[in-house]
């Protein structure tokens, strides 16, 4: 296994706590409650927070039954855009669509989209950060191995981030999860909506993830945002906000039904049908 | 050959005999909280290949927010590589309550496992309780089934 630290200044610098709140003694046990108020403002506005990996969600959706994913699959292979922006967005949807593909145990789409996360990440000048993965991606979906087929797009998704970060492309990295965000959320509220339960709508209640988008949108560079399909992203992403609930309140069918609207619509723009 | 210069052979003596400066990192903490999740492993849980870290002064605590999901299961394993120093981390949800069903504290690591009640966000709260050391590096890992 790769060890490999990221390290979070921001996020580690805003939330310090600085002994003004919780206090412990040595080796005591925990307090049971502690004043999330009263936590620095960063801590619940977002300024930063550990995005899921999706193998985390789809795991869940392991459990909640077996929805046919073969009707969640998107066969098309979308083009490589031309603008980076684009690109980046593209590639975490592609990435998504791995996930989706594997749920559906599909190996020859798995396949395809191995090959097109390369092309893509080519295209974003991190292939290199990529080629074992995406090698690896093929020869466990031709063996069928499908918890190793995620484990390896669990890590491409790091990869190409990290990648990206080392040449100081972090907004796009930020797009690509972003891009595989809202795939992975297009492709969520089909299945619950396909088999409404109040337990599986609530694994939409995802707010503070997208504060962090939203507020990562707004912070970025205005060459990316100026880009018309992340224009367009940023414009829709907070109509999602109110329809995912506040944590104590069960999010209705007519809302998974409006999100799935909403992120099928930014999903297109992201991946246009090249037909 | 030429000889050193007294005080250059003292200097190098002095050098010798002082303690090697610390070139601990939160790369050698990392492999204390990986430890920690190795017995885990052969239990299903998936490691997630990131991992968070820094270096925290003895009772400042770090808050981390993590979104997490209901019918998923999750250890979070923290480790230093400072000898003597005890370190924690424990999982609230976003009301403050400490959501964590168990946790434990050994030398060089500590954990807390989780099974959310509700998809949302948790706060991971890390410290360094005891240190000798002026600044700890600690590092954070995860897992889930």
């Amino acid at each position: 296994m790769k060890h490999r630290v990221f390290f979070l200044p921001v996020t580690m610098a805003a939330f310090s706590l600085a002994g003004a709140t919780l206090p412990t003694a040595m080796g005591q046990a925990p307090k049971q409650h502690i004043d999330v108020g009263k936590l620095p403002q960063q801590a619940t506005v977002v300024e930063d927070i550990i995005v899921p990996v999706p193998s985390e969600i789809f795991g869940v959706l392991d459990k909640l039954g077996s929805p046919n994913w073969h009707d969640v699959v998107r066969t098309e292979t979308p083009a490589v855009p031309g603008a980076r922006a684009e690109t980046a967005l593209l590639l975490g949807d592609v990435i998504a669509e791995g996930f989706i593909s594997v749920e559906a145990q599909d190996p020859e789409q798995v396949k395809k989209i191995g090959r097109t996360v390369l092309d893509l990440s080519a295209a974003m000048g991190v292939r290199k950060a990529v080629v074992a993965r995406c090698s690896a991606i093929i020869e466990f979906a031709d063996k069928k191995d499908w918890p190793r087929v995620r484990r390896e797009l669990d890590g491409t998704l790091m990869d190409v981030k990290q990648a990206m970060t080392e040449l100081h492309d972090e907004e796009l990295a930020q797009l690509v999860s972003l891009g595989g965000w809202l795939r992975g959320t297009e492709a969520l509220t089909q299945v619950v909506d396909s088999n409404y339960t109040k337990d599986s709508a609530g694994l939409l209640h995802q707010p503070a993830l997208l504060d962090y988008f939203q507020h990562r949108l707004a912070h970025m560079s205005s060459r990316l945002r100026n880009d018309a399909v992340v224009a367009t992203v940023e414009k829709r992403l907070p109509e999602i906000s109110p329809l995912i609930g506040e944590a104590d309140t069960d999010i209705s069918k007519q809302s998974v039904e409006q999100i799935r609207d909403i992120v099928h619509d930014l999903v297109s723009a992201i991946a246009p049908n090249p037909n | 050959m030429k000889a050193l210069p007294k005080f250059a052979i003292a200097f190098l003596c002095l050098t010798l005999l002082l303690p090697l400066p610390s070139h601990a990192t939160v790369d050698d903490a990392l492999s204390f909280a990986l430890d920690a999740a190795n017995p885990y492993v052969k239990e299903g849980f998936t490691v997630r290949e990131d991992y968070w870290g820094g270096d925290l002064p003895v009772k400042q605590q770090k808050a981390i927010v993590h979104q997490l999901f209901k019918g998923n299961e999750y250890w979070f394993w923290m480790g230093t590589d400072v000898e003597n120093a005890r370190i924690s981390v424990h999982i609230y949800d976003s009301d403050g309550n400490l959501a964590e069903v168990e946790s434990w504290q050994r030398q060089h690591m500590a954990a807390a496992r989780v099974v959310p009640k509700t998809t949302g966000s948790y706060y991971l709260i890390v410290e360094i309780e005891k240190s000798d050391r002026e600044r700890t590096h600690w590092s954070l890992a995860y897992g889930f089934r």
